[in-house]
C-alpha cells in the first residue's frame, strides 16, 4: 500500500495545476458554464411548464404555429405545443443519450484498453485487431441494422422492449457497443506506459492480484485520456442521435429529442423555419460546447501533448 | 497567406464555375416529373409499386380500369362487356360451380413498341405464366379464378371464371406481357423472375404498347419515356417525359422550386401538410391540386382486448377524437372526415349511418356507463381498480400519423383515458404486429383500394388471421358479425342495382354501429403542377392519372 | 514486403468473413420480411400467395441454412440476386460504388487541400486570433447536423440563388464533366464534416515539427518562414495526417449516406440503407461487405503511403505494430 500512497501526492499537485490551466482556457470555461446552464434549464423543464402555464405534450390544434409571446416564449409547433418546454424536455433526452452512451462506451473501452495494455501478448493482439476491425466498419449502415432488429427475439423482456422509452435504451446501447474504440486505444497506450512504472512493479512483487492492480493502480493514472475522449464523444453522440432521427431510427415520438424535433421541422422548413432553428441551434451550441470543453480538458491535462 | 489565397480562389471558382448554366428549365415539349421513390423492378406482374404504376400508366394500358370519375372503362378492349350486350354469360364450371364467361376484343391497332401486333397469343401466354406457381406472380388469386381462356381469333377471346361475382368484367390487373419477347425467358418458370426482359433490359421497345415507352433507366434516379411510334391513340404532346426520383421530400420540393423538376406527382410525391405549406407560399407560381382518394385512414381496434369488447368504450373513443379539427387544422379541410370505409365519391356510399361528432361529454358518459367511473390522477379506473390504459401503434417515421396520434393522445387525456404511443417501422408493423394480430389495442394505418371494393378480407368473420388459417385474411380486429357477414356475402353476388344499394348500405350502417375500427379521414394526394401543364386529372384511386397521359399538354 | 502483403490480405479476408456472418445474423433478427409487407400493402394478395412466395425466395428456411447456402454460392462466385431489383447484386452495386468513390475521393482531396494550409497557418501563429478563428470554424463544421447543412445548402445555392442543381446526378452518358456541377454541393457538405479533424491534426503535427531543432536552426539562419515550414515541415506533418485520413474512411462512408440521401446522389450508402430497410438480404449483405472492403483497402493504402513518406518505417516494423 505504501507504494500506492507515494503516487497520490503528485496526483494532487497535478490536479491543482490542471484546474489552473483549465481556468485560464476561456473557451473551455465558457463552454462548461454554458453546458451547466443548458443542463439546469433542461432539469427545470417541469418548473417552466408550471410557471408559464404551458405544456410540452398537450396538443392544441387551435394554436398552431403561434408566434412567440408572453406565455409561449418561443411560440408553438405544428400541433400547438409549446416550443420552449419541448426544447427543454428534448434537451433532457438528448443530453441523457449523449452522457449515458458516452459513459457506457468509456466503460467498455477502458476495460478493453486496460486488459489489452496490462496483459499484453495474444490477448492484446486479439483485442487490438478487434478494435481495428470495428473502426474499419461502415458504422452508420450497421447502426441502421442494429436499430431495426427485434429486441424480443434477443430475449429482452417485453416490458422494456415495448415501452415508450425503448428507442432511448436501444440508442444508448448500440452507441455504447460500437463507440468504445477510441477510449480503448488511448487507455491501452496509457496503460503500456504506466505498467512499467515502479509502483506497479512494487504491487506485483507484493503479490497483488492483477484485477486489483488494474483498478487501483493503473486506472487512476489513465483517467485523463478517458475524460477527454468521453467529453468529446458526448457531442458526437448528440449529433449521431439527430442523424439517426433523420433516418427514422432515433428517439421515437411522443418523447421529444432535439434530433427528432429537427427532423420533424425539416419538412416544414419553408412554413415555419423557427421550428427548425431552435433544435438546430440547441444541437449546434451544445455539441460545440462539448468540443471546446474536451479540447480545453486535453490542454489542461497534458499541456505538452499536441492538441487533437 | 499564400496558401489561404489559393484556398479562397479555389472556393470561389467552385462556386461560380457553374453559375452560368443555371437550373435546366425544361422546354415545354419536355416534362420532368418528380416522385419520391424509385420502382423496384419493372415487371408489371412481379413488382407492386406506386411509382411503377405511374410509369406503366404511360407505357401500357390495362384492358379495363376505373376512370377519373370512378367509372369502369375499356382501354385495351373495344367494348366493356355487360349482360345487356351479351358479352357476360353464366357458365358452370366442370365441377358444377357457378361461373361466368366474359368476352373481350382487343382494341384495333394494339401493337407492341417493336411493331409486333398485340394479340390473343399474348393474352394466353400471360395467363399461362400466371397459373404456374413456380413463376411467382404476385397476384395469383386472379389467375386461379380464371378457369380457362379461349381465343376465337387474334383479337377476340373469352375468359371463363370459376366464381360468379358482380363486376367480374373488371380485369384491371390482368397485365399482358409480350409472348414474342418473354416466351424463352419463361421456359424455365422458376428463373423467369430474374430473367424477364422487363428487369434485365427495361428499355426494349417491344415491352410497351402505350403512348410512351421507356427509353432510358438510371437505376435509383431517372426513367426517361419517349413517344411510342406504334401507339394506337391520340399522339401525346410531350416529346420526352423524365421521371426523377428524389427521396427526401424537402429536397424534392427544393428541386421543384429550383426548376430541376416541373411537376410533383400526387401519386408518390410530398406529404399533404408539406403541400399545404407549399401552396401558401407559391400559389402564384404553381397549381396545387388536392385530390381526396381511396386511402382510408383508420384505427383498428383489437377486439380481443376485454376493454375494447364493450361497444360503449369503442364509441366513446370515437366521440372523444376531434376529427373535424384534425381535418380543418392539420389538413385545411383537404382530407374529409370519414364515417365508414366507403368513400363519399363511391357510387355505393350512403350518408345514412350513425355519426360521431366531437362530443367529449358523450364520451365521458359512455365510459361511466361502461364502468370506468373512478378517476384517479386524471385516469379512469374500473371497479377492479384497473386503469383505462390503451396503446396506439402506427408506422414510425410517418410524421403526419405521429402528429395525429399525439392529438388523439391529448383528446383522450381529457376524458380520462391513458393512451400510450408505441410505433414501429413499417416493415415490423405490417410484417408482424398487425398481420399477426399482435397489437394490444389500437393500430393506425390506411387501406388503399379501388372503387366498390367489397370489404370481405377486412370485415368478414372468416378472414380473421390466425395460426390455424396460416394468418390469412385482413380482419385484424377480430370482428365477428353475422349481419356483416351476410351483407358481404350478398353484395358480392346479388348484382341488381336495388340489391347492391341495400347491402352496401347495410355494410356501412353495421360498420358505423359496431365500430370494429375508428374511421378517421380519407387521405388526399397533392399534385403540384406548373400553371402551363394542362390535362392532368387526378383519379383519387389506385389507378394513376398517367393512364390518360396523352391528354397532357403545355400551354 | 511479400510477407507483409500476404498477412494484410489474410487479415482483410478474416474481417470480411466475420462481417458476413455477423451482418447476416443481424439482418435476420430484423422482424417482418418483404413478402409480409407486400401482402399488407396489396389487398389482392392472399396469405397463400405469401407462403408460396416465401418458399420461392427461400425465406422459409432457418437463418443458419440460409447463411451456409449463401456462403457456398458466394465462394463459387455467385453473390446472388437483389430481391428488389431482380438483378445480380454486383450489377447494381458496382456503378454505385464508383459514384461513392468519386464522392469520397473528391471530398477527401478537397479536405486535405484546405486542411493543410489552414493547419499550417494556425500552427505558425498559435494562440493568435487567426488560430482561434480557424479552430472555431473547425468545431463549427463538426457540430452541425449534416442533413441540416445539406438542406441549408440546397435552399441557398439551388433554390434562392439558382447557381447549382439541388440534387441528382446529371446524365451519366454525357461524361464526367457534365456531372461536376452535381457534385459540388455533396462534396462540399461532406468536406466540411471531415475538414475539422484534418485541420486540427495538421496543426498539431506542424506545431510538433516547428519545435524540432532543425526548424529552429533554419529559422535562426534567416530562412524565410514560409520556406522553412513548407520545405521541412510539410513532409513530416503529412505522416500523422495520412493515418487519420485512412482511419477516417469508415466515418466518411457514414457521412456519405446522409449526403447521398439529401442530394439524391446514387451512391452505395443510400443503396445499403434502402436494402437494409427493404430487407433485400443479398444486396444489404454484399453492400456492407463491399463498403468494409473499401475501408480496409483505404487503410492498407494509407500504410503503404506511410512507408513511402517516411523512410524510417519499413514494412517489417508495420507488421509488428
Amino acid at each position: 500500500m505504501s507504494a500506492a500512497a507515494t503516487t497520490i501526492a503528485p496526483v494532487h499537485s497535478e490536479a491543482l495545476l490542471f484546474w489552473r490551466r483549465l481556468a485560464r482556457n476561456r473557451p473551455a470555461m465558457a463552454s462548461a458554464v454554458l453546458l451547466a446552464v443548458i443542463a439546469l434549464l433542461a432539469l427545470l423543464a417541469p418548473a417552466f411548464e408550471a410557471a408559464l402555464g404551458v405544456s410540452a405534450a398537450r396538443t392544441d390544434l387551435f394554436n398552431q404555429y403561434a408566434l412567440p409571446d408572453a406565455t409561449h416564449w418561443l411560440g408553438t409547433d405544428e400541433a400547438g405545443r409549446d416550443v420552449l418546454t419541448r426544447l427543454l424536455y428534448g434537451g433532457r433526452i438528448s443530453l441523457l443519450v449523449g452522457l449515458v452512451s458516452a459513459a457506457g462506451a468509456a466503460v467498455i473501452g477502458t476495460f478493453i484498453g486496460l486488459v489489452a495494455g496490462y496483459r499484453g501478448g495474444w490477448l492484446d493482439s486479439l483485442l487490438m485487431r478487434t478494435t481495428d476491425g470495428v473502426i474499419a466498419l461502415p458504422l452508420l449502415p450497421l447502426l441502421i441494422v442494429l436499430a431495426a432488429i427485434d429486441l424480443t427475439k434477443l430475449g429482452v423482456p417485453d416490458s422494456i422492449a415495448n415501452s415508450e422509452m425503448a428507442s432511448l435504451y436501444r440508442i444508448v446501447f448500440i452507441i455504447a457497443i460500437v463507440g468504445w474504440t477510441t477510449v480503448a486505444r488511448l487507455v491501452r497506450a496509457a496503460t503500456l506506459s504506466v505498467r512499467t512504472r515502479e509502483f506497479v512493479r512494487a504491487a506485483e512483487a507484493m503479490g497483488v492480484g492483477s484485477a486489483t492492480i488494474m483498478l487501483r493502480h493503473i486506472l487512476p493514472n489513465v483517467v485523463s485520456p478517458i475524460v477527454v475522449a468521453t467529453t468529446l464523444s458526448v457531442g458526437t453522440v448528440i449529433l449521431l442521435e439527430s442523424v439517426l432521427s433523420f433516418l427514422g431510427l432515433g428517439i421515437q415520438p411522443p418523447v421529444p429529442s432535439w434530433g427528432n424535433m429537427l427532423t420533424n421541422a425539416q419538412e416544414l422548413a419553408t412554413r415555419a423555419p423557427a421550428l427548425a432553428v431552435w433544435p438546430g441551434a440547441a444541437i449546434f451550441v451544445t455539441v460545440m460546447a462539448f468540443n471546446f470543453l474536451g479540447d480545453g480538458l486535453q490542454d489542461a491535462l497534458d499541456p505538452r501533448a499536441t492538441r487533437r | 497567406m499564400r496558401a489561404s489565397n489559393i484556398v479562397t480562389a479555389a472556393a470561389a471558382a467552385a462556386l461560380f464555375a457553374f453559375s452560368g448554366t443555371g437550373p435546366a428549365h425544361a422546354s415545354k415539349d419536355e416534362l420532368v416529373i418528380g416522385v419520391s421513390q424509385f420502382p423496384q423492378g419493372f415487371h408489371p406482374n412481379f413488382a407492386s409499386h406506386v411509382t411503377l404504376e405511374l410509369i406503366l400508366g404511360m407505357s401500357r394500358r390495362p384492358f379495363t380500369v376505373y376512370d377519373p370519375d370512378w367509372k369502369l372503362v375499356c382501354l385495351l378492349c373495344e367494348v366493356l362487356p355487360s349482360r345487356e350486350n351479351g358479352m357476360i354469360r353464366d357458365w358452370t364450371t366442370p365441377d358444377g360451380k357457378d361461373g361466368l364467361a366474359i368476352d373481350y376484343t382487343i382494341r384495333e391497332g394494339a401493337t407492341w413498341g417493336d411493331g409486333v401486333p398485340l394479340t390473343t397469343k399474348d393474352v394466353l401466354f400471360t395467363w399461362e405464366i400466371g397459373r404456374i406457381e413456380a413463376a411467382g406472380i404476385n397476384n395469383q388469386e386472379l389467375y386461379r379464378r380464371m378457369e380457362k381462356i379461349e381465343a376465337q381469333d387474334d383479337r377476340r377471346f373469352t375468359i371463363f371464371w370459376n366464381k360468379r361475382v358482380c363486376e367480374a368484367e373488371a380485369i384491371n390487373d390482368f397485365d399482358i406481357v409480350p409472348a414474342h419477347l418473354e416466351r424463352e425467358a419463361a421456359s424455365d418458370p422458376a428463373a423467369y423472375r430474374t430473367r424477364n426482359a422487363y428487369d434485365s433490359d427495361p428499355t426494349q421497345a417491344g415491352l410497351y404498347y402505350g403512348p410512351y415507352r421507356v427509353t432510358r433507366v438510371d437505376p435509383g434516379a431517372t426513367i426517361v419515356l419517349e413517344p411510342n411510334p406504334t401507339w394506337w391513340g391520340k399522339a401525346p404532346h410531350f416529346r420526352k417525359i423524365t421521371v426523377r426520383t428524389i427521396e427526401n421530400t424537402a429536397a424534392l420540393e427544393a428541386n421543384l422550386l429550383s426548376g430541376e423538376i416541373d411537376y410533383i406527382a400526387g401519386e408518390d410525391g410530398i406529404s399533404l401538410d408539406q403541400a399545404i405549406a407549399f401552396e401558401k407560399r407559391h400559389a402564384d407560381a404553381y397549381n396545387v391540386v388536392f385530390k381526396p382518394g381511396l386511402f382510408y385512414e383508420h384505427v383498428d381496434l383489437m377486439l380481443d382486448n376485454p376493454v375494447l369488447q364493450d361497444v360503449r368504450v369503442r364509441r366513446a373513443l370515437l366521440y372523444a377524437i376531434d376529427r373535424q379539427s384534425i381535418s380543418t387544422r392539420l389538413f385545411e379541410g383537404k382530407q374529409p372526415v370519414a364515417d365508414t370505409g366507403v368513400h363519399p365519391l363511391d357510387s355505393v356510399h350512403t350518408d345514412d349511418v350513425r355519426k360521431y361528432p366531437f362530443e367529449p361529454e358523450t364520451a365521458k358518459k359512455l365510459l361511466d356507463e361502461a364502468g370506468w367511473t373512478d378517476i384517479r390522477g386524471g385516469i379512469r379506473h374500473n371497479a377492479k381498480g384497473e386503469p383505462l390504459r390503451i396503446e396506439i401503434m402506427t408506422t414510425a417515421g410517418n410524421r403526419v400519423r405521429e402528429l395525429v396520434e399525439q392529438v388523439i393522445q391529448s383528446n383522450y387525456r381529457d376524458i380520462g383515458v391513458d393512451l400510450r404511443i408505441r410505433n414501429q417501422p413499417a416493415r415490423v408493423l405490417f410484417g408482424q404486429t398487425i398481420s399477426k394480430r399482435e397489437f394490444d389495442s389500437l393500430a393506425m394505418f390506411a387501406w388503399f383500394s379501388s372503387p366498390k371494393n367489397v370489404p370481405r378480407t377486412t370485415l368478414h368473420s372468416t378472414m380473421i388471421p390466425s395460426e390455424a388459417n396460416n394468418w390469412s385474411g385482413q380482419n385484424y380486429t377480430g370482428y365477428r358479425s353475422a349481419k356483416m357477414d351476410e351483407a358481404i356475402d350478398k353484395v358480392e353476388v346479388m348484382c341488381s342495382d336495388a340489391d347492391q344499394k341495400k347491402y352496401w348500405t347495410e355494410i356501412q350502417q353495421t360498420y358505423a354501429e359496431d365500430l370494429p375500427a375508428l374511421p378517421l379521414y380519407f387521405r388526399a394526394n397533392a399534385f403540384v403542377m406548373p400553371p402551363w401543364l394542362k390535362g392532368v386529372t387526378p383519379t383519387g384511386h389506385q389507378y394513376p392519372s398517367t393512364l390518360w397521359v396523352e391528354n397532357w399538354t403545355a400551354e | 514486403m511479400a510477407a507483409f502483403l500476404t498477412r494484410r490480405l489474410f487479415g482483410m479476408a478474416v474481417v470480411l468473413a466475420v462481417m458476413s456472418f455477423v451482418v447476416f445474423m443481424l439482418i435476420g433478427l430484423m422482424p417482418g420480411d418483404p413478402i409480409d409487407i407486400m401482402i399488407a400493402s396489396n389487398p389482392d394478395l392472399t396469405p397463400a400467395d405469401g407462403a408460396r412466395l416465401k418458399e420461392l425466395y427461400g425465406l422459409d428456411l432457418p437463418l443458419w441454412e440460409r447463411y451456409t447456402n449463401w456462403l457456398g454460392a458466394a465462394l463459387s462466385g455467385d453473390l446472388g440476386f437483389s430481391r428488389t431489383y431482380n438483378r445480380p447484386v454486383l450489377d447494381i452495386l458496382l456503378p454505385r460504388l464508383g459514384n461513392t468513390v468519386i464522392l469520397l475521393g473528391l471530398s477527401s482531396l478537397l479536405a486535405i487541400f484546405i486542411a493543410i494550409p489552414l493547419g499550417i497557418i494556425a500552427a505558425t501563429r498559435p494562440q493568435s486570433l487567426l488560430d482561434g478563428a480557424i479552430n472555431l470554424f473547425c468545431f463549427a463544421g463538426i457540430s452541425v447536423p449534416p442533413f441540416w447543412l445539406a438542406l441549408v445548402f440546397i435552399l441557398l445555392f439551388a433554390v434562392s440563388l439558382g447557381w447549382l442543381p439541388a440534387g441528382g446526378m446529371g446524365n451519366p452518358s454525357e461524361g464526367l464533366f457534365s456531372r461536376l456541377e452535381f457534385l459540388v454541393l455533396p462534396v462540399v457538405t461532406l468536406t466540411i464534416a471531415s475538414l475539422a479533424s484534418y485541420t486540427r491534426f495538421a496543426r498539431a503535427a506542424m506545431i510538433e515539427v516547428l519545435r524540432q531543432d532543425y526548424i529552429r536552426t533554419a529559422r535562426a539562419k534567416g530562412l524565410g518562414a514560409g520556406r522553412t515550414v513548407f520545405g521541412h515541415g510539410l513532409r513530416n506533418a503529412m505522416l500523422p495526417l495520412t493515418t487519420i485520413i485512412a482511419l477516417d474512411f469508415g466515418s466518411l462512408f457514414s457521412g456519405a449516406l446522409i449526403t447521398e440521401t439529401m442530394f439524391g446522389y446514387l451512391g452505395m450508402g443510400k443503396l445499403i440503407y434502402d436494402s437494409i430497410l427493404g430487407n433485400d438480404f443479398n444486396l444489404a449483405l454484399v453492400g456492407l461487405l463491399l463498403a468494409t472492403f473499401v475501408v480496409l483497402v483505404g487503410n492498407f493504402l494509407a500504410d503503404i503511403a506511410y512507408a513511402v513518406l517516411d523512410p524510417r518505417i519499413s514494412f517489417r516494423s508495420l507488421e509488428a505494430a
